[in-house]
């Protein structure tokens, strides 16, 4: 790392100002997991750091049951699953969260930097998917709405312009079960071989997250299945299936090859169908 | 180019000048001298460099030491008081906690900031607060000995 400018706004204005002013060659510092990492190995290069965790809105978590849960820009993954109205209400992003790195990492990771980094495998993705979350944006003209469905572009890629701030993520009210199930090389830490999420409820249906198995995380929706009990009908299970065969397109690397994960992805969306279709409010993942 | 920094480390007021791309892990080895903590793998994987920051366990590798300003941190230095061992250090040492000691001050202030949030952890909680301090020559099945006697007697406050 060489010369580098470190700015610690208290105000989001601050924050966006600086933003607009230093475009491309800034960088948003929260949690950092991932950036000092990319500064250290030069995947990332910058001219300064706009270090975020003073600014009052993005460090707030909160839920009301009208509108949902708001995950501030600078909240840790750990302060997310350790939140009681988070376990209570949206215990999909506990699992999610508790499998990312570990509980030293997610003392410092947050949430927003997880999407904003954007791997295929990032473990937040694939839960946020499917609750239907979207992403608070602002910069130093005002704040916009993006869908979380379509953030990703690619790998390590969003649609975000370098003068934007992430300042929180926003999940709708949600009804029905959901689970994430994560499978990785070893019973410790790791990055995800393949992540599914998956949430059903008689009103919206069926829909899962695949992570880490196409160049973004990735949305599938399967409509028109009535009840519970249907998600262990052959039949559905194939066409669910299928449809989620054609919306990825996993590539063989360091930790699994293309095969095993397609191998992986029809095992863990069972498995999901499978906890998905147990009686009760909520699922536990195993 | 640097800035002025203040914060406490074990107790203590330091006021320093830093460089803005340095870590705190850099800081508190370089330029304090406080050699406990160790870089393992400078990537936030190994836990080697854990210290406690504002009450919470963390990677110094992975935090500016710009980012420490006005932050208490704690280290492995901070553990024995008045040369006495504290109760972490006493039972690793019954326990065969470590062998060669590498991985050893970041089990500790991983162990200790555990303790202080959650008094009676249990075994699962215990191996899930250490699951970032990785070690190549316990085995860790000591280490998990030493955290849960130290917990049923009830850790220092």
């Amino acid at each position: 790392m060489r010369e580098l400018e470190y700015f610690r706004p208290a105000t989001l204005e601050e924050a966006t100002a600086l933003l607009h002013r230093y475009g491309s060659r800034a960088r948003v510092l929260a949690g950092g997991t991932d950036l000092l990492v990319g500064l250290r190995d030069g995947t990332i290069s910058c001219a300064c750091v706009v270090d975020v965790k003073a600014i009052p809105e993005m460090r707030q978590l909160s839920f009301r049951p009208a509108s949902g849960l708001f995950i501030g820009g600078a909240v840790t993954v750990n302060r997310l699953i350790r939140d009681p109205e988070v376990g209570r209400h949206y215990p999909v992003l506990v699992q999610a969260g508790r499998s990312l790195a570990n509980a030293l990492v997610r003392n410092r990771a947050t949430v927003v930097g997880n999407l904003c980094n954007a791997s295929p495998a990032a473990d937040m993705a694939p839960a946020l998917l499917v609750l239907g979350a979207s992403l608070r944006v602002a910069d130093n003209g005002g704040t916009r709405t993006v869908p979380l469905a379509g953030f990703f572009t690619g790998p390590k890629k969003h649609v975000l312009r370098p003068e934007e701030l992430v300042v929180g993520v926003e999940v709708p009210p949600v009804e029905g079960r959901a689970v994430y199930l994560k499978k990785a090389r070893i019973k410790g830490f790791d990055l995800a071989q393949v992540g599914v999420a998956g949430l059903f409820s008689p009103a919206t249906g069926l829909r899962l997250g695949l992570g880490a198995v196409a160049p973004t995380p990735v949305l599938v929706s399967v409509p028109g299945i009535a009840g519970r009990e249907q998600l262990g009908a052959e039949d559905v299970q194939a066409a669910v299936l299928e449809k989620v065969f054609s919306s990825i397109d996993p590539i063989s690397d360091q930790r699994a090859s293309r095969e095993y994960r397609l191998a992986m992805v029809e095992y863990l969306v069972k498995r999901v169908l499978a906890h998905l279709g147990e009686a009760g409010e909520h699922a536990q993942a195993d | 180019m640097r800035r002025q920094i203040r914060l406490k480390v074990n107790g203590e007021d330091v006021s320093v000048s830093v460089d803005t791309h340095k870590t705190l892990l850099w800081l508190l080895r370089e330029e304090l001298h406080l050699k406990g903590t160790k870089e393992g793998c400078g990537r936030g994987e190994c836990g080697a460099c854990t210290v406690i920051l504002n009450g919470e366990p963390v990677n110094s590798c992975l935090v500016l030491a710009v980012e420490a300003d006005g932050a208490e941190v704690r280290t492995i230095e901070g553990e024995a008081r008045d040369g006495r061992l504290s109760d972490l250090q006493e039972a690793f040492i019954r326990h065969n906690a470590l062998q060669c000691g590498f991985c050893t001050p970041g089990m500790i202030m991983s162990a200790r900031a555990l303790l202080e949030r959650n008094p009676h952890p249990t075994d699962e909680e215990i191996r899930e607060a250490i699951e970032g301090n990785l070690c190549r020559c316990t085995g860790y099945l000591p280490v998990l000995q030493a955290i849960r006697e130290v917990a049923a007697r009830g850790a220092r406050s």
